[in-house]
């Protein structure tokens, strides 16, 4: 049993963020991956459980300069329901658990569970969004900015320091040319921990395809960046061939492992198969 | 009053077949209803188990002195606390173990003032243990000097099943096509919402009170006596809403015997409630099998033989899986006609979960087999001797007034209606003839139609030595009835149905009828809900109980107005003229004349109905119910063929009912019972690796979701089942039985492969087309 001496609500990000730098501290949010673990014994609670909630600056979407940024505290079905938030984005939500849990569940959490499999994190990935962490240091808060795409260093582990927040994600807003898919699997239309996710995202123009940002996830430790299959298609008009190629490259970027949801075969089958259709669907755009 | 309605004439209406809400309904879906998992009763106590987590082991040692001293705990209990006590089908389970012989193995039991301190106690006892060599297949359970999971049965061999009938070496040299193929059958468990919970409590004359989600609360008392060293007598079972059973409560499981243990020695009710993970791994499961099946017939479409070896992991302990053959036996044939028969059944202990009776009790299995040979069969006929699919399922198909091998009498048969009714209904052969000239073209996408069909047992099952119900009924001085019946309503809709016939027979709203059940002190004996049988048997008892009560009052009413009782008839609460509706009195007034006069006349009548089926008997060969019904399922698939992902889009059913009473709660349990077999057919597995479960949550187990379920195409036949009350028979169980091989129909169909090892998972389709495409 792990025994929760503590509870502190604050209202400011301030306030939060020095409440962290005593250390001891669980951070919840959503609560919908934190309830679970403990219950399973998976974590256990620091003395002090620390409802950031009540903050309201953490909430929302916002643009600004060509930037977009969202607050660790806006929910999957913000998002969702969004139009400040990049297509992409919001079919990651769509495909995300299930109406009560997109509700509660938040994208920070959703980042700082750093599942293999969380599906906000694809599309983030695909966006080459960057985190803000925030720290308490010499009586002023610090923040600064790490790229997703490295925040991540295996599964449930992050570069998030315990006396850092993840106050928002903020990305590039995408430009007009933008285009970009996500792609989830399971056996079952809802409820369902990916399989594999693929997601795909760039500038198509005059039927070439650049800037290219291919994210793949539940096929390795980390979410991961398919730097092979970027490559591949950079610049390039997605022809058959190319398509083709981009699949076989999407392979051999990831590395997925057996388990009881799939076997390693059935992960690289439908890496490609995804890649494949979304690629398709880029064409199609 | 009297003088207003004397000119009034009220028709003849009948509530049968109508759609009758559920009562309880509006309550459970506010949440209002307490459930058994919410109560608690004064000075309650929290049990909790501690199971061993490996699979055979001896246990040397168990020290409970620091569980003991946590400051809340009342109270720790070992096997030596509870000598002797035995339960299960052939009682070779106890209620705490001695040795271990499987992962679920109960081996100490606490009470605490909390949930929470009685699982810390559980973390304080210190088992030390022997590890035995395991057993984790059939085959390892055979062979010469396999380690012994029970010291009675030194073989390993459980329970074995025979049935022989015919020529089998003549039907064999008829047959001009002869199928051989085994069929794998996995584990699936019950999922019931409301996890398993029971609260024991006894009086200070030893009488206890056991607060039960069993299904069968009479001989609920007989088998669980003995894992208490009580008397049956001294027992008394109350069902609270309970969320779901579907055969898991069907037996005692070690937990009930254990809070009621607990409950004794502390002189304080205990409740013992299990958490999801707990309930996947403590519960019984589905009886796996391995099926090998043969099925003989001749070039112009006559079925010559079947022969069925089906062999069982019976896991560590014997409740009513391994039990299944009874019904695999009946259901190998029995709807197509197979002249000649051979059905064995082995059952080999292991160190795996065991399994207990859950909807669709072995035709679950027999029938995934027998309906993809039909399947298999039909292909090869139209192919090399031009027969339709339909055809030659009609050629086979048994008829009103047929007697099985197996005994079954087929008073009423109305498989062919079926058959034809879902064919055209769903334009079955053309669709079929498409999708199979489709397969061969490129395309990512492809769809399929699949058939299957079976029969179930739908007049109860006589395998106790009596399938009846007991009903008794009174009317008070106001027209309200009360039903108190043996039929325990635990979701399945009883109670809609009972109060619907009692206010067709006596002429009152079905408001008026209240129901008593689900206390073993009040209601007269039952079998219990299993079989489809409730409606059949408890349909028939409050039936016969009303016409009982009815002819007293009209009776009464004759003398009254002087004119026959054949004359009279009960309408929208009033006694009319039968012939015109022309109202004589108002019921509750007759009631009232007839209570008070000198002497009174009350309406208090009992029943105790007895279908006319006949025992099980020793070798289970008998009329055993007193119906029986067929169900045709057409499924229609989409199947994504890189991913695997096969969506269920449609499926028309076709099911003799016999006649619809409750025609919303007949299509619930359609859809219900469909859902069931749907995540049987593509998702739903239990994944055991040496002996233990890997995917005890809801995360990793698939059961269907809302979006998964297909459009639904019902169609009722009705049959008019003699026996049955207005004709009904019983329904809940063939929705079940039958969807899946329809939908492993129809991925041939869209594929060109068979699949005999359910589920179809995803990965499972994706992966045997990939392999297909490489040869």
């Amino acid at each position: 049993m792990s025994e929760i001496e503590k509870y502190i609500a604050p209202d400011t990000v301030s306030d939060a963020v020095k409440a962290l730098s005593s250390g001891g501290v669980t951070i919840l949010a959503g609560g919908t991956d934190l309830t679970p673990q403990v219950d399973a014994g998976r974590r256990s609670h620091a003395p002090t459980l620390m409802n950031i909630r009540r903050v309201d600056d953490l909430s929302g979407i916002t643009q600004n300069k060509g930037e977009t940024r969202i607050g660790c505290l806006t929910t999957v079905s913000e998002i969702k329901q969004s139009d400040l938030a990049p297509a992409i984005l919001r079919q990651a939500a769509d495909h995300f658990a299930s109406e009560q849990i997109r509700n509660a569940a938040t994208l920070g959490g959703n980042i700082c569970n750093a599942s293999p499999a969380g599906d906000m994190i694809n599309p983030l990935l695909v966006l080459d969004a960057s985190v803000e962490l925030a720290s308490w240091k010499e009586g002023a808060m610090e923040v600064r900015r790490e790229p997703i795409s490295r925040f991540f260093t295996g599964p449930g582990k992050t570069i998030k320091h315990d006396n850092e927040l993840l106050i928002a994600v903020v990305f590039d807003t995408p430009g007009p040319d933008f285009v970009g898919y996500f792609r989830k699997s399971g056996p079952r239309p809802a409820l369902e921990i990916s399989t594999v996710s693929v997601g795909i995202g760039g500038d198509y123009k005059d039927g070439a395809f650049h800037n290219v940002r291919v994210a793949f996830g539940a096929v390795g430790p980390t979410p991961l960046r398919g730097k092979a299959t970027e490559a591949m298609l950079e610049g390039q008009a997605l022809t058959a061939e190319v398509i083709d190629k981009a699949a076989r490259a999407a392979q051999d970027d990831a590395t997925p492992i057996d388990d009881i949801r799939a076997t390693s075969w059935y992960r690289t089958h439908l890496i490609a198969v995804f890649t494949e259709e979304l690629l398709n669907n880029v064409c199609q755009n | 009053m009297s003088e207003q309605v004397a000119f009034q004439h009220i028709e003849k209406t009948s509530l049968i077949g109508t759609r009758i809400k559920k009562p309880d309904a509006p309550a459970k879906a506010i949440g209002k209803t307490r459930y058994i998992n919410d109560m608690v009763l004064p000075q309650m106590l929290y049990g909790k188990i501690l199971h061993a987590g490996r699979t055979h082991a001896e246990i040397v040692s168990i020290d409970t002195s620091e569980a003991e001293k946590l400051p809340g705990v009342h109270l720790v209990i070992t096997a030596q606390d509870t000598p002797d006590l035995k339960l299960g089908f052939v009682k070779d389970n106890a209620p705490l173990k001695d040795k271990v012989r499987c992962e679920r193995d109960e081996v100490a039991a606490v009470a605490a003032e909390s949930e929470a301190i009685a699982a810390e106690a559980l973390k304080l006892i210190k088992v030390t243990y022997k590890d035995l060599p395991p057993v984790y297949t059939i085959e390892d359970g055979l062979k010469d000097g396999a380690p012994v999971i029970q010291d009675r049965f030194p073989d390993n061999k459980s329970l074995s099943f025979k049935f022989t009938h015919g020529d089998m070496a003549a039907a064999e040299q008829k047959s001009d096509i002869i199928l051989d193929d085994v069929f794998n059958v996995h584990y699936v468990t019950h999922c019931c919402m409301g996890t398993s919970c029971a609260i024991a409590d006894f009086d200070h004359n030893g009488k206890l009170t056991i607060y039960s989600q069993t299904q069968y609360p009479y001989n609920y008392k007989m088998d669980l006596a003995p894992a208490l060293g009580i008397d049956p007598g001294d027992i008394r079972v109350i069902q609270p809403p309970t969320g779901g059973s579907f055969g898991a409560k069907l037996d005692v499981y070690p937990f009930e015997p254990v809070a009621a243990i607990l409950a004794q020695k502390t002189g304080r009710p205990v409740k013992i409630l299990f958490d999801r993970e707990e309930e996947f791994i403590n519960s019984p499961t589905r009886q796996p099998a391995r099926m090998h099946l043969r099925t003989g017939c001749t070039s112009d479409g006559i079925l010559t033989f079947r022969a069925a070896d089906v062999m069982m992991d019976n896991g560590a302990y014997t409740s009513w899986g391994p039990t299944v053959p009874v019904i695999m036996m009946r259901t190998v044939s029995g709807h197509y006609r197979v002249p000649v028969v051979d059905f064995k059944g082995q059952a080999v202990y292991t160190n795996n979960a065991y399994a207990g009776s859950f909807r669709g009790y072995g035709n679950v299995q027999m029938t995934y087999a027998t309906a993809q040979h039909m399947d298999m069969l039909a292909e090869k006929l139209a192919k090399d001797h031009n027969l339709d699919p339909i055809e030659f399922r009609l050629k086979n198909a048994q008829k009103s007034g047929e007697v099985t091998p197996q005994k079954s009498f087929l008073r009423e048969c109305a498989l062919a209606e079926c058959l034809t009714t879902a064919a055209e209904a769903s334009d079955y052969v053309n669709k079929l003839n498409k999708y199979t000239a489709e397969r061969a073209q490129e395309g990512r996408y492809k769809r399929g139609i699949g058939l299957a069909s079976s029969i179930h047992n739908a007049g109860g099952a006589k395998i106790h030595k009596s399938d009846g119900c007991g009903t008794i009924l009174k009317m008070d001085d106001y027209a309200r009835v009360t039903v108190i019946t043996g039929a325990s309503e635990i979701g399945q809709g009883i109670d809609a149905v009972i109060a619907q016939i009692v206010a067709e027979e006596l002429g009152v709203p079905t408001e008026h009828v209240n129901l008593v059940n689900n206390d073993s002190d009040l209601g007269p004996w039952d079998v219990g809900v299993h079989a489809s049988r409730t409606t059949f048997i408890a349909g028939n008892g409050a039936r016969r109980a009303a016409i009982k009560a009815k002819k007293q009052i009209l009776a009464a009413a004759s003398k009254q107005a002087n004119v026959s009782a054949d004359e009279l008839d009960l309408r929208g609460g009033f006694v009319v003229q039968d012939k015109d509706g022309a109202v004589v009195t108002k019921l509750d007034k007759m009631l009232r004349q007839m209570h008070f006069q000198p002497e009174p006349d009350v309406v208090m009548v009992s029943d105790y109905y007895e279908p006319n089926s006949e025992p099980e008997g020793r070798d289970h060969i008998s009329d055993h119910s007193a119906a029986y019904s067929h169900a045709v399922h057409i499924a229609e698939v989409l199947v994504d063929t890189y991913t695997g992902e096969v969506k269920v889009e449609k499926v028309t059913m076709a099911q003799d009912v016999g006649r619809v009473i409750n025609r919303m709660g007949l299509e619930a349990q359609m859809e219900g019972g469909l859902a069931f077999g749907l995540g049987f057919a593509l998702s739903e597995e239990m994944i055991f690796e040496e002996g233990r479960l890997k995917n005890p949550s809801f995360r990793d187990y698939k059961l269907p979701t809302a979006p998964d379920m297909p459009d639904l195409d019902i169609h009722f036949i009705e049959s008019d089942c003699a026996e049955g009350p207005y004709g009904a028979k019983g329904i809940a169980e063939l929705p079940t039985i039958v969807v899946a091989p329809a939908i492993a129909n129809a991925v041939y169909n869209a594929t060109g492969i068979r699949f005999f090892n359910p589920p179809m998972t995803p990965e499972k389709v994706a992966r045997a087309i990939w392999e297909k495409k490489q040869v």
